[in-house]
């Protein structure tokens, strides 16, 4: 699980540094070639994600392992087609300058480019080797689940909802809430690879053959359903943190319940269907399937406000926790996970969308989830482990600062993204149209803010790593 | 629906969201009782809980549809043929105002995007520009004045400055 | 020799002889048809692998096969390589040996999913077939370029032999603006001020043809000979 952690931590430090730099251009603080720009964005973009859902399989494969056995061997293959990836793509964009984003949409990366082509053919091969690693980590979770819960059936608790009285006195127990996570992404995430994979391919071949002609409608359907999915499950990867870590800083049970499992039902349906909404300006899909990405995407966060967040404020309420950072970070997580959750679905309504797609007002929601909602898991289940470890809390003084930085300065730079678009101001544009520069100077200004609370909340968490073991765990 | 309402909308929903959360937290909180307490109060309060949350989601998509802006009719009088391309956009010199109009609009080698904004800088609609199909955009203006267009899809070195304008009137 | 081994075989070799076909019919198909007979074939392919590995216990074997599964789908859509369906259709030997390949593929991930666990065989082979079903979508194939009305562009055609300065600043208001600048000053690209003195007539028209990117190819898609040559002339003349 650490090194998961670690290396995912790691590289999303260094895409915060980038992310910053980023926005300081667009204030006009910093000079940046605009080739350059793009090329760090597509960094940035795929680094965020990568490292992120790296941290998070981390400690997710860490939660299946406490129950079930898994060779841990695997997670290390998994992780070298990881870091392979990684590295490939580092290299596509430090020296080569690829440009084209990471929701790259054919014919992008192909024409009109201001890089080497050898820059694609390495980015593209990049990307392969992480959805490769994905694929196997997938994989090997969801062979040790069917084998633990007998079946899929099993799995995802069909006869616990649907026969729960015999199920009762045959005495069986369905699988712990977090199981669901991990079985809902390993699912998701194999199927919607298998899209990313065709599309990677595709665009494989088409970088060694140019001749070979591709759907661009076809494209941008398989792109986003990938990306949209991959990105969403990181959220999904990282709320089993949320359930085991709230659990033991209530010192309350988190139970499965039948509730839960038809939550989680609709999780694994309605995120798969949900990324119709990136096509929704294209007029040309079948307008069925605008219909089926408007209510899809409603429909996901049916399961987040009433099953996980309304829980885990049952959990938390009346409870007499202590608020160390760990139950602080777990709990705005969800505060976050919400919050851009309003933002999203209002985005997803198509007359809404009508204004607002490709707007700053869609990295100002994504950036809500991951900054105050992924990433909050993530580390909050890192701080639990931690104090559960040493027995001991954060001082009230790094809490605070801690707590000031990541949320008064992540509130600054979120706004500005969302204020900005509402104003119409486009998303992806090295030199912004007003007030786009102007709200780019609070934005650079909120980052900086959040990075001094990461870098306490960093130089913290090595300090409870220092403290010898307790003898009470909690 | 332009946008500045829409962010009222959002922080507005957002602030009391967060707010709400902070109070179920800290309500009480020196007073703890057991889970099952907690719980079962809980559970009886998710129901209603679910029943408005669904209620408000198919609301919410069947207030949408009618004002989707999907063209039902796809050709009229006035068709004007917008072509996107690394990093200008072909348009028609004027528009008439109050006047159904449709712009059929495509691109000649990446997808781009057409970004209407009006004489006040308000992004008032846009279509995507794919190639090898044209996307039928129907729009009526009625402020007139000089609308400039905007690429909305990221296509390259000059996404930022591909821009041109129109007249309507 | 039980069952589901007969049913085994009977699949196998079905499908080879399926896969066999280049060799004795003969017949054009499209693009996406000629990617669903090969998903047809991944499918006997595959399915005959699970017949014979099961029943398997429940148990996690070793992670070569899983690596193995998770990596012959995409092999296996290189090997659908489109634009090489005419180079195939050519020699039926070729053909054949393509389809023949895509079976051992199908095969492998079928069974090297279920030497790894159980289950994980069917989930490998349909994400194989999803793969494949989504190939007849898009890949190698593509709506011809939509056939537009004359785009309403400021530019006439002219075929003066003369280069036309007038003209050549509206095209370059229309096209390249946008990134040299409307007085040629730069911006995304470079200035162009002066640019005679940089590049004689012949070397800017040149340019224009055949620039290097980021500048994008207009010619002969947006500008045709006359408006390269009165753009040229625009630009020579920018002081």
């Amino acid at each position: 699980m650490w090194l998961y952690l670690g290396t995912g931590l790691a590289i999303f430090f260094l895409m915060v540094v980038i992310g910053i730099v980023l926005r300081a251009e667009q204030a006009g603080w910093i000079p940046l070639d605009q080739g350059w720009f793009y090329a760090l964005l597509s960094l940035h973009g795929i680094g965020m994600i990568t490292a992120i859902a790296i941290a998070g399989l981390g400690t997710l494969w860490y939660f299946v392992y406490r129950e079930i056995a898994l060779d841990a061997r695997i997670a290390y293959i998994a992780y070298g087609f990881f870091a392979a990836g990684v590295i490939c793509v580092v290299v596509s964009v430090i020296p080569g300058e690829y440009g084209a984003l990471w929701t790259m949409l054919y014919p992008l990366p192909f024409v009109g480019t201001y890089w080497p082509s050898w820059a694609t053919g390495v980015w593209l091969v990049g990307n392969i080797l992480v959805m490769i690693g994905f694929v196997v980590w997938c994989m090997q979770v969801l062979a040790g689940l069917l084998a633990r819960y007998g079946g899929l059936r099993g799995v995802l608790g069909i006869d616990y909802v649907f026969h729960n009285h015999e199920f009762a006195e045959q005495h069986r127990e369905p699988p712990p809430p977090q199981m669901f996570a991990a079985a809902i992404t390993a699912i998701d995430g194999i199927i919607s690879s298998s899209l990313g994979m065709t599309y990677g391919v595709a665009m494989i071949v088409h970088w060694l053959d140019p001749s070979v002609a591709i759907n661009p409608l076809w494209a941008k359907n398989l792109i986003y359903q990938f990306g949209h999915t991959f990105a969403n499950l990181t959220i999904y990867i990282a709320v089993a943190g949320l359930y085991v870590g709230l659990a033991l800083c209530t010192k309350r049970k988190y139970h499965t319940s039948i509730p839960l499992v038809i939550g989680w039902w609709g999780t694994l349906l309605f995120v798969i269907l949900a990324y119709f909404h990136h096509l929704y300006m294209d007029f040309v899909q079948p307008q069925v399937l605008q219909y089926i990405g408007e209510i899809s995407s409603y429909l996901a966060a049916v399961p987040v406000v009433v099953v996980t967040v309304f829980s885990g404020i049952l959990l938390v309420h009346r409870s007499g926790l202590k608020w160390g950072l760990g139950a602080m970070f777990l709990y705005a997580g969800m505060m976050g996970w919400v919050a851009g959750g309003i933002a999203a679905v209002l985005d997803a309504t198509i007359p809404v969308n009508f204004d607002l797609h490709n707007t700053l007002w869609v990295p100002g929601h994504f950036h809500t989830y991951l900054l105050e909602g992924v990433l909050l898991f993530i580390i909050g289940w890192l701080f639990v482990s931690l104090e559960q470890r040493s027995g001991a809390l954060s001082p009230l003084i790094v809490r605070w600062l801690a707590g000031v930085g990541i949320f008064g300065g992540g509130a600054l730079f979120l706004l500005s993204f969302y204020i900005a678009g509402a104003q119409g101001v486009p998303r992806r544009y090295a030199v912004e149209p007003a007030p786009g520069p102007q709200m780019a100077n609070f934005a650079t200004v909120g980052a900086l803010i959040l990075l001094t609370g990461l870098m306490v909340v960093a130089v913290e968490a090595f300090r409870l790593r220092r403290l010898p073991e307790s003898a009470e765990l909690g | 629906m332009p946008g500045l309402p829409v962010l009222k909308v959002f922080v507005g929903a957002a602030t009391g969201a967060t707010a709400a959360m902070i109070a179920m937290a800290l309500y009480r909180a020196r007073e703890p009782v057991p889970q099952d307490v907690v719980f079962s109060k809980g559970y009886a309060v998710r129901r209603f809980w679910l029943a408005l949350v669904l209620a408000v989601a198919v609301a919410a998509f069947v207030i949408s549809i009618p004002r989707f802006p999907y063209p039902s009719v796809t050709a009229t009088k006035h068709t004007y043929t917008i072509v996107a391309q690394q990093y200008s956009f072909t348009l028609p010199a004027t528009v008439p105002a109050d006047t159904p109009v449709v712009f059929a609009v495509t691109s000649r080698d990446v997808n781009h995007g057409f970004g209407i904004y009006d004489p006040q800088n308000r992004l008032v609609g846009q279509v995507q520009a794919m190639p090898d199909y044209v996307n039928r955009l129907p729009f009526e203006f009625h402020l007139r004045g000089r609308y400039t267009v905007r690429c909305l899809e990221y296509c390259g070195l000059g996404h930022a400055a591909m821009q041109e304008s129109f007249e309507v009137r | 020799m039980t069952n589901r081994r007969i049913w085994a075989w009977a699949v196998l070799i079905a499908t080879i002889v399926f896969a066999l076909a280049p060799l004795y019919h003969s017949g054009d198909v499209s693009i996406p048809v000629h990617h669903f007979l090969h998903v047809v074939m991944l499918a006997g392919a595959a399915l005959s692998a699970l017949l014979f590995t099961a029943p398997v216990p429940l148990r996690q074997g070793k992670a070569t096969w899983l690596v193995a599964a998770v990596v012959t789908p995409i092999l296996a859509m290189f090997l659908m390589w489109p634009s090489e369906y005419a180079l195939f259709e050519r020699s039926p030997l070729l053909h054949a040996a393509q389809h023949l390949g895509l079976v051992g593929l199908g095969f492998i991930t079928g069974y090297a999913g279920q030497r790894y666990a159980a289950g994980i065989g069917i989930v490998a082979s349909l994400s194989l077939l999803l793969m494949g079903l989504l190939a007849i979508g898009g890949y190698g194939t593509s709506p011809p370029p939509q056939v537009l009305s004359p785009a309403a562009a400021s530019v006439a055609q002219n075929q003066e032999p003369r280069p036309d300065v007038a003209l050549g600043a509206a095209i370059f208001a229309q096209n390249c603006a946008a990134c040299h600048g409307v007085q040629g000053q730069g911006g995304v690209g470079p200035s162009l001020i002066g640019e005679g003195t940089r590049k004689n007539f012949a070397q800017a028209v040149a340019w224009i043809k055949h620039p290097k990117p980021p500048m994008p190819e207009l010619y002969p898609q947006t500008l045709n000979e006359s408006d390269v040559r009165n753009v040229a002339a625009f630009v020579e003349a920018l002081k």
